[in-house]
């Protein structure tokens, strides 16, 4: 074979080749295949007995630009795959979940469910995780409403709390991971659904949730679709519970509290508020709150002494409003004063996390697992969660 | 009239090199240069390390999936220093050096013998991109269809000289070194759970097993002997290939941390899909967007190219032991074996893990990843004897 004529055969060889690439069913035909999928934003996983229930929210891709307005449907089956095949027949494409930002599970779901949700379905790992007070099909249909009702194109709406406030948010990953550990724990944060009194068709009654004396709603996963002649509708979430596992399901919620002490200790939280009473010469000033900037965690577990040290150094730039005559006056005396008053607050709510835990035999503060990863040994022999003593060390620092 | 070994490595004389310039099959006694052999290190060292191997590790052996990479990682660190010994003192290429020593028909059977184990990696690697591409961004793509695209650019290469690949590589690893960059940037800022990989070594027998099991992935830089003898050095080319070969394994030995941090706890759901890319994100959730995918994407690449320079290594050692250097049609044969062995066997995961796992598979792997590059090293040095003994005898 000549040189020119094994030229050609390598020209037509690339050719073809960018040919290929260039024409893949997946480029050429794409119009074809985003019309004939839906695009799932938020999966809801409830366990009704032996049933399997999966809730999705979607978007059907249209043919010319844009979108379908978001719809909820929900679909049983016996078992996960059963529902999740049963996804694709009920809305008549091909759901994609690979897409999915947020899965929420109900309060009767069960935990394995959520491990065959990654390994058989196309949800990955990094999805955020919600937890629903009751049915995740209702708090769906609720965010559905309030995603509708603001204009929402984001159902990823708890990489918010991951980042701005001081929620201990978790992924799917994140969870089955910490499951899977020596403590045998993980946690969610708790989504509920702040609701109003519409007007339309209502009589003014006052049914439903309203407000409390604070000025803030009650809030709750509130059931009620038409209380007193008015419909309840969605008007913002409130992300403050945490709803924490064993290896056999929800073992307890933590109230706000203790869900801040837990992010506090377990969680990357670095961002948020945090206010507490400071007591400055005999006088107590109430909610002088200051901006968290940085904070380090650790937990550390002595084998001699049985004790665990939950060691926590946050730096925190406090308001000004209430200490900036004080700091004028006597600025370290002010210091020291709402050093010791964060000191106090960030220990109670972690002190508040790991009795609430206790009592519901969880351990979200990880101190089993710091317990296996350093001292296997005393951990395999003769550590007991229940009996170790918890000593804790708060640093604050003011910025 | 050309020796067989020339006619291999398309080697000729000098008059032929200017005879024929700007042939595709350019005719050079040194195809290669120093910093080609340096970035063709560097992919080797990780490519197919960071592909399913840490995979099949942590669901084998839980969180100490690493130190078994690790491991591996220095075992063929260790087979790379003969080879750069090799390609150091030889003045002749590999063939020519074992036929000179052992003789026409023992130089034969020994490269079949290593035509054998690099078949089987070339197999191993192909298999693994099939592998990557159908769960993660190709899904819908049929396979044996994602072959033929695959054996096409293998068969460009099996028909090209060493320096054309090692030119495309040295083209490409800029961009792979900045994905690998941007991916540790990631695991980095998402203050990834390192403390997961404690305790190490809980489970002796499952690391054991483990260790025993996946020997079929090591002898990564075998290929590297065909750069022997034809390859330009200059005075620290050695010290920048072992650095080479350092950082790659260690580049290969972090994701590894990350993956088996990641799955420690949950051995069980790691899976061909959850790949790099896939774990980088789950401390902190899809924060960043999706610019690992895009990473992870190019850094895919690396593994063409080391397919790429098994699939070259074998066509020229075929066509060594055949005695011929129809270099297309032994490519042509080449992908139609890869293309037999892919579709009838490696396509079904059980019978790729059982083979890859099997002690035979391991053993000799491992065995030929060590011996090959010794050996050419004894080569080297009886051949330099012969040579200056002739010299003596001439003078």
């Amino acid at each position: 074979m000549t040189t020119r004529k094994k030229h050609l055969i390598y020209k037509a060889a690339l050719f073809l080749f960018a040919f290929i690439v260039a024409f893949l069913p997946s480029t050429a035909l794409r119009n074809k295949e985003v019309n004939s999928r839906v695009i799932v934003g938020i999966l809801g996983l409830d366990g009704d007995g032996d049933k399997v229930s999966l809730t999705a929210q979607y978007v059907m891709p249209k043919e010319s630009q844009g979108t379908t307005g978001k719809d909820t449907v929900t679909v049983e089956g016996k078992t996960l795959d059963e529902a999740a095949e049963n996804l694709n027949t009920a809305l008549g494409r091909r759901v994609e979940l690979g897409h999915c930002s947020m899965v929420i599970v109900g309060s009767d779901a069960k935990v394995e469910l959520l491990g065959s949700l990654m390994t058989a379905t196309d949800v990955t790992a990094d999805v955020w995780m919600a937890a629903a007070d009751g049915k995740a099909k209702d708090l769906i249909g609720k965010l559905t409403d309030f995603m509708k009702k603001t204009g929402s194109t984001d159902a990823d709406f708890i990489a918010y709390s991951a980042r701005k406030a001081h929620i201990a948010t978790n992924t799917l990953l994140g969870f089955l991971s910490d499951l899977g550990s020596a403590s045998k724990t993980a946690y969610i944060p708790l989504v509920e659904m702040k609701s109003e009194q519409s007007e339309q068709g209502g009589n003014g009654g006052s049914g439903g949730g309203g407000s409390d004396g604070g000025g803030e709603q009650s809030g709750g996963d509130q059931s009620g679709g038409e209380q007193g002649g008015g419909k309840q509708e969605p008007s913002g979430m409130k992300v403050e519970k945490l709803a924490v596992y064993g290896e056999n399901g929800r073992r307890c919620v933590l109230d706000s509290k203790s869900a801040r002490g837990v992010a506090w200790v377990s969680a990357p939280v670095e961002k948020g508020t945090v206010c507490s009473d400071v007591e400055y010469e005999g006088e107590i000033i109430k909610g002088v709150c200051g901006r968290l900037l940085k904070k380090y965690a650790s937990v550390s577990v002595d084998e001699k002494n049985n004790t665990a040290t939950i060691k926590i150094k946050a730096f925190i730039e406090p308001h000004g409003d209430k200490f900036n005559k004080l700091f004028a006056a006597n600025s370290k005396k002010a210091d020291e004063a709402l050093i010791a008053g964060y000191k106090k607050k960030i220990k109670g709510e972690v002190e508040s996390a790991y009795y609430d835990s206790l009592l519901s035999m969880v351990d979200p503060l990880f101190i089993g697992r710091e317990a296996y990863r350093y001292h296997p040994k005393f951990y395999k022999n003769s550590y007991d969660y229940y009996s170790i003593s918890v000593k804790y060390d708060i640093q604050v620092s003011l910025k | 009239m050309k020796s067989v070994t020339q006619q291999v490595n398309n080697t000729a004389t000098g008059s032929e090199t200017t005879k024929n310039a700007g042939v595709t099959n350019t005719r050079e006694t040194k195809q290669t240069t120093g910093k080609q052999l340096v970035a063709i290190i560097f992919i080797l060292s990780l490519a197919t390390k960071m592909f399913m191997l840490p995979v099949f590790l942590i669901q084998e052996t839980g969180r100490d999936g690493y130190i078994v990479l690790a491991l591996y990682g220095a075992f063929d660190l260790l087979t790379l220093v003969p080879i750069i010994i090799a390609v150091r003192m030889a003045d002749v290429d590999m063939f020519e050096l074992l036929s000179s020593v052992l003789g026409r028909v023992g130089a034969k059977i020994t490269v079949g013998v290593f035509w054998l184990f690099l078949f089987f990696k070339l197999n191993m690697s192909v298999s693994e991109i099939l592998t990557f591409y159908n769960t993660n961004i190709l899904t819908e793509f049929d396979t044996s269809m994602m072959l033929i695209v695959l054996l096409v650019f293998l068969a460009a290469v099996g028909t090209h000289t060493l320096r054309a690949l090692s030119r495309l590589n040295e083209i490409l690893a800029p961009v792979i070194v900045v994905c690998l960059a941007v991916l540790v940037a990631i695991v980095l800022m998402t203050r990834f759970d390192f403390a997961n990989i404690l305790p190490a070594v809980a489970d002796g027998k499952r690391f054991s097993s483990a260790l025993v099991k996946h020997p079929a992935w090591v002898g990564d830089f075998a290929p590297l002997l065909l750069f022997v003898g034809r390859t330009k050095t200059k005075k620290r080319t050695w010290c920048f290939a072992a650095g080479s070969g350092v950082i790659g394994t260690s580049v290969a030995v972090f994701f590894a941390i990350a993956m088996s941090a990641a799955f420690g706890n949950v051995p069980e759901l790691v899976d061909a899909t959850t790949n790099i890319s896939n774990i980088l994100q789950f401390s902190v959730g899809n924060v960043y967007g999706r610019i690992d995918m895009f990473s992870s994407v190019l850094w895919s690449v690396s593994v063409f190219i080391e397919a790429g320079l098994f699939f070259y290594a074998t066509a020229r050692c075929a066509s060594f032991v055949i005695g011929k250097s129809a270099h297309f049609i032994i490519s042509i044969g080449n992908c139609v074996m890869v293309y037999i062995v892919q579709i009838f066997a490696f396509t079904d995961p059980m019978y790729f893990s059982v083979t890859v796992t099997s002690y035979v598979c391991a053993i000799g792997t491992a065995a030929v990843a060590v011996i090959m590059p010794c050996l050419v090293i004894v080569c080297a040095a009886v051949y330099k004897r012969q040579k200056r003994l002739s010299k003596v005898g001439e003078n």
